[in-house]
């Protein structure tokens, strides 16, 4: 059984609509976006050739030469789609939704890129400057993005808990001295750090992750500190110690479970920002090394060919709805947590 | 534990008190010490200016040009090549440009002189000679004749009696003979000058006053001897050496002895260059009818759109568009459509960058002909070159392109094949495919490595053509991993020998190609050289110093052209592309003469008078009686018909 405070919250996150269609739609989307292999590719989903099943969606590459084409590359499914309906051999190909990867160029010699949004191409986003499928570049960036806050949000978390605890229930003199050397460390200019390691290593995911961990754990430890200040003067705690728990298990099993509130009610802020440092460079390019599909990129595309504006409004769009959405879950866990009921929301 | 406590608080101490003592250094209100130490300028006009004398020019063992003027030296002119200039060209009017920035000296040595603005200034100071822009025979500049000592490496020039320097001095021998001064004095805090001007430059002497020799440190073929030792001059009535010569003559132009000297100057704003009055070379051959506008006003825009803004309105009179976005998509304009600009696209023969992929044979992977042969034929320029590049560009064919007969037109650059990479690839051993299609080899031990190689480069705009490239090479089984540093990062990494492959263009200047710094084994592995494909080939070398020691034209050219047909053998370098024009967009009162250029034109709308070693510049005019109705159509929204030049003359 759910403890009833808890069964008590998640009513009243539901009771603020806003907050919880955002969070409905969000959580689809994300489910959505972990197997957009089967929703957005360049490789079919089913090839049926001389009576033989293909899957190609996940695994090997399958070469031409397996359907009877004159290469050994990976097939380009389209053209096979095509030829097989012109030959009327009865093989056939379902390709997906959108049926380009976020990396190919599909380019055509009548005409440049950047291509206008066509029903036709299957472009339903049009193109880049190279000829990337929008869609494809904006489904497969929201991922790596999502990914990308999600994984800070651990690493930094579980710093920033730890040390914030730490400093909150011991006190004294370690709470001074971390006091002190995080004050410090946030004096460094975080965005210098990224350009002198991008200028220097090509930065892939794990090295920006690390990078931005490192810069990024303080701002927990604040809130921790002082929650776990007040929660350490409670009788409860006094009463475990009194049973002789250790410091480990006071902390790990007493007091984290009574600051939940405060960690949850960041956690869609912290996904905000995730997503929006990671696309601000990306989008000043000391990001993921191209040619990553990336929300940052797009957009810095799109300010350069604003000729080309369904560059710069789909990209535009797509960002301020996913943080939209982000902050009014944020807002609505807030208010869920919040002891106090009469607030601005009913 | 109460030590410990008490340590602890020692810490914290020491701590809050270096906190509390950086913060008092940083950003404390000023005192009135750290107030005048803040103003380095300040105090640097305090320190004593002790004005010297340049020591004499001092001669090496071995060097020095003879005392007397050597009587049997045949002395040369040139007065026959055609003249290139419009007899239409109309005088005055204001030409209007920009640059991105301000300078941030006007000094053409010295510390910050190398700025874009450079381009402006350094080109109105002449040489001697310079080259004629059609047949590349050199014309005469500040000097009427000139003639070649026996050593090979001395030259002697005949100075005009009529130059003069824009402050009304006469230009003589004695400014040549106080430039090698100048340029080997520490004072001038310049040390590439120092050092070339001693290493390169051995001797200059006066005869009389229009008349001096220069002595070089090699012989060198005749038709290199003014690009590499016919220095200009300096004026030595003009620069008094100090030890603050540098903050000193920081705002002090110098006096030119080209057509236009620096006029007025706004800081941060503006700089007009304007036309020197009755100009001594005015009626020359070679110079009449150019440099028409009485000024050039150079306006600092610090962005290239708001410039591009700036033009559309007609507040600039003409912008470089060759990049393909800007000559298709940003011309889509109603200025151009309506006929009110027009846009040129002239071909030229110049030498072109070495743009290329540099494979480091340093890699035990790229050590591998059969390898380097497959990388060559698995990059799909034609496709970049089709798409991306619009069909503008051009495959680059060779190593060095665009010196004339040095050319080996003979040579095709290896083209897109995957049934050639295939077979390139399997005698390297990488016979099968993994998961995502890229080749590997399997060790004896059952190791694998697949065929995958960095690229580094340093031009964010060249993503677009490197993930085409990267697209279409997965289909020869080779991936490309996208490298992109900053510019000097990347510089830094090809130079220290550590890339795999570097996408990298060396500019090319001169009048004959150049091979020892990229390709002489002296060069390679060692690091903070230009050979940065390691490329070391004993036969080669042989080629290279024959090459270099050579003064004879016609074997000069063959051993480019053997030399040539190496690098293209050993398939370290893989040409990329070239673009042998260049692209404009002029308002249309600015006119050119019926033939629009000249071989060498840089852009039609240059106005300098030699810029690198050919003297083509200010070629163009402002028609005022055009622009006043040209500005009158626009304001009543009339259509003119509308210009588009594509001339194809110079085109290979």
């Amino acid at each position: 059984m759910l403890d009833p405070q808890t069964v008590k919250q998640w009513r009243r996150f539901r009771s603020i609509k806003r907050g919880y269609w955002s969070a409905l739609v969000l959580f689809t989307l994300v489910a959505l976006s972990m197997i957009a292999e089967l929703l957005v590719n360049s490789r079919a989903l089913v090839v049926s050739y001389e009576g033989d099943w293909y899957f190609p969606t996940y695994g090997r590459i399958i070469p031409g030469e397996t359907f009877g084409l004159d290469y050994d590359y990976e097939t380009n499914y389209r053209e096979l789609q095509q030829k097989f309906k012109e030959d009327g051999s009865g093989n056939w190909v379902l390709m997906p939704l959108v049926p380009f990867n976020p990396f190919e160029n599909d380019l055509r010699t009548d005409k440049f890129p950047p291509y206008a949004p066509s029903l036709e191409t299957q472009h339903y986003l049009g193109t880049d400057s190279t000829g990337r499928d929008i869609v494809a570049r904006l489904v497969y960036g929201f991922r790596i993005a999502m990914g990308f806050a999600a994984v800070l949000l651990v690493c930094s978390y579980a710093a920033g808990i730890i040390v914030g605890c730490a400093m909150g229930y011991w006190g004294g003199v370690f709470d001074l001295l971390f006091q002190r050397l995080i004050e410090i460390w946030n004096t460094i200019p975080f965005l210098y750090v990224i350009m002198i390691v991008a200028s220097v290593v090509i930065p892939s995911f794990w090295t920006l992750v690390t990078v931005m961990v490192i810069f990024g754990w303080t701002t927990m430890t604040w809130n921790m500190r002082t929650s776990t200040y007040k929660e350490k003067a409670r009788e409860y705690v006094n009463a475990a110690r009194a049973l002789g728990a250790n410091n480990s298990r006071v902390i790990g099993i007493h007091i984290l479970p009574n600051t939940i509130s405060v960690i949850v009610t960041f956690i869609p802020f912290s996904i905000a920002s995730g997503i929006a440092s990671l696309t601000a460079l990306d989008y000043l390019g000391f990001g993921l090394p191209p040619p990553t599909p990336s929300w940052g990129e797009l957009l810095s595309q799109g300010t350069e060919n604003l000729e080309s504006v369904w560059i710069v409004s789909s990209v535009g769009i797509a960002i301020v709805a996913v943080l939209l959405m982000v902050t009014y879950i944020g807002e609505a866990i807030r208010e869920a947590f919040d002891p106090k009921k009469f607030t601005y929301y009913e | 534990m109460k030590s410990l406590n008490r340590f602890f608080l020692t810490l914290t101490l020491i701590g809050l008190l270096l906190v509390f003592l950086g913060g008092c250094g940083g950003d404390g209100p000023p005192t009135e010490e750290s107030a005048e130490l803040a103003q380095p300028n300040e105090t640097d006009e305090i320190e004593e200016t002790i004005y010297v004398e340049l020591p004499p020019i001092t001669v090496k063992e071995g060097d020095g040009l003879p005392l007397e003027l050597p009587p049997d030296l045949v002395w040369l002119t040139n007065n026959e090549d055609p003249e290139y200039a419009s007899p239409n060209a109309i005088r005055g009017g204001v030409f209007r440009t920009w640059i991105l920035s301000f300078p941030l000296t006007l000094r053409l040595v010295g510390p910050d002189s190398n700025g874009s603005f450079a381009g402006f200034t350094r080109a109105n100071q002449l040489g001697p000679v310079s080259h004629h822009p059609q047949t590349g025979r050199p014309i005469p500049m500040l000097a009427t004749h000139w003639a070649f000592g026996e050593d090979g490496r001395s030259i002697f020039y005949r100075i005009n009696p009529e130059a003069r320097w824009s402050d009304g001095f006469p230009v003589t021998a004695d400014d040549f003979v106080f430039s090698l001064q100048f340029h080997r004095s520490e004072e001038i805090v310049a040390p590439w000058y120092n050092n070339y001007f001693t290493e390169r430059i051995r001797d200059i002497k006066k005869y009389d006053m229009l008349t001096y020799g220069v002595q070089g440190a090699d012989a060198k073929p005749q038709e290199e001897m003014h690009y590499f030792y016919g220095i200009g001059p300096k004026p030595a009535h003009f620069h008094k050496m100090s030890n603050n010569w540098v903050s000193e003559y920081n705002w002090k132009p110098q006096p030119t002895t080209g057509p236009y000297h620096i006029g007025e100057v706004d800081k941060g704003d503006f700089i007009d260059l304007d036309r020197t009055e009755d100009w001594w070379g005015d009626d020359m051959r070679y110079m009449r009818y150019r440099f028409n506008p009485d000024t050039i006003r150079i306006r600092v825009i610090r962005d290239v759109n708001a410039a591009w803004q700036h033009f559309l309105k007609g507040e600039i009179d003409t912008f470089g568009v060759t990049i393909p976005e800007y000559w298709h998509d940003k011309t889509q304009h109603e200025v151009f459509e309506k006929g009110y600009v027009g846009k040129y696209w002239f071909y030229n023969q110049l030498p072109l960058a070495s743009s290329g992929v540099y494979l480091n044979t340093a890699d035990p992977l790229l050590s591998d002909m059969n390898i380097r042969l497959g990388i060559a034929h698995s990059l799909n320029f034609k496709r970049l070159i089709e798409t991306i590049l619009r069909g503008d560009y051009e495959r680059m064919e060779t190593f060095q392109l665009g010196f004339g007969e040095y050319d080996n037109t003979s040579i095709k650059p290896r083209e897109f094949d995957l049934k050639k990479a295939k077979e390139y690839y399997e005698a390297a051993g990488f016979n099968e495919r993994d998961a995502q299609g890229i080749r590997i080899r399997k060790g004896e031990n059952g190791q694998t490595t697949r065929l995958a190689f960095r690229v580094t480069y340093g031009n964010p705009q060249h993503t677009d053509r490197l993930v085409v490239l990267k697209e279409e090479a997965k289909k020869a089984g080779l991936e490309l991993q996208l490298q992109l540093l900053d510019s000097a990062a990347s510089f830094k990494q090809m130079l220290e020998k550590k890339h795999q492959m570097a996408w990298m263009a060396w500019a090319s200047s001169g009048v004959a190609p150049r091979y020892w710094e990229h390709f002489h084994s002296d060069n390679a592995f060692v690091t903070q050289t230009n050979n940065i494909t390691n490329h070391a080939n004993p036969e080669m070398d042989t080629f290279i110093m024959q090459f270099r020691a050579s003064a004879d034209r016609a074997e000069r050219v063959r051993l480019a052209h053997h030399l040539e047909q190496m690098v293209h053998d050993s398939a370290v370098m893989i040409p990329r592309t070239k673009a042998p024009f260049s692209r404009d967009a002029a308002w249309r009162w600015i006119e050119l003469p019926e033939w629009l250029g000249t071989r060498s034109s840089t852009s039609l709308f240059n106005s300098q008078p030699p810029s690198g070693m050919y003297s083509g510049g200010g070629l163009f005019w402002i028609n005022e009686e055009k622009k006043a109705k040209i500005l009158e159509a626009k304001r009543n929204g009339e259509t003119l018909p509308a210009l588009e030049v594509i001339d194809r003359t110079y085109r290979l």
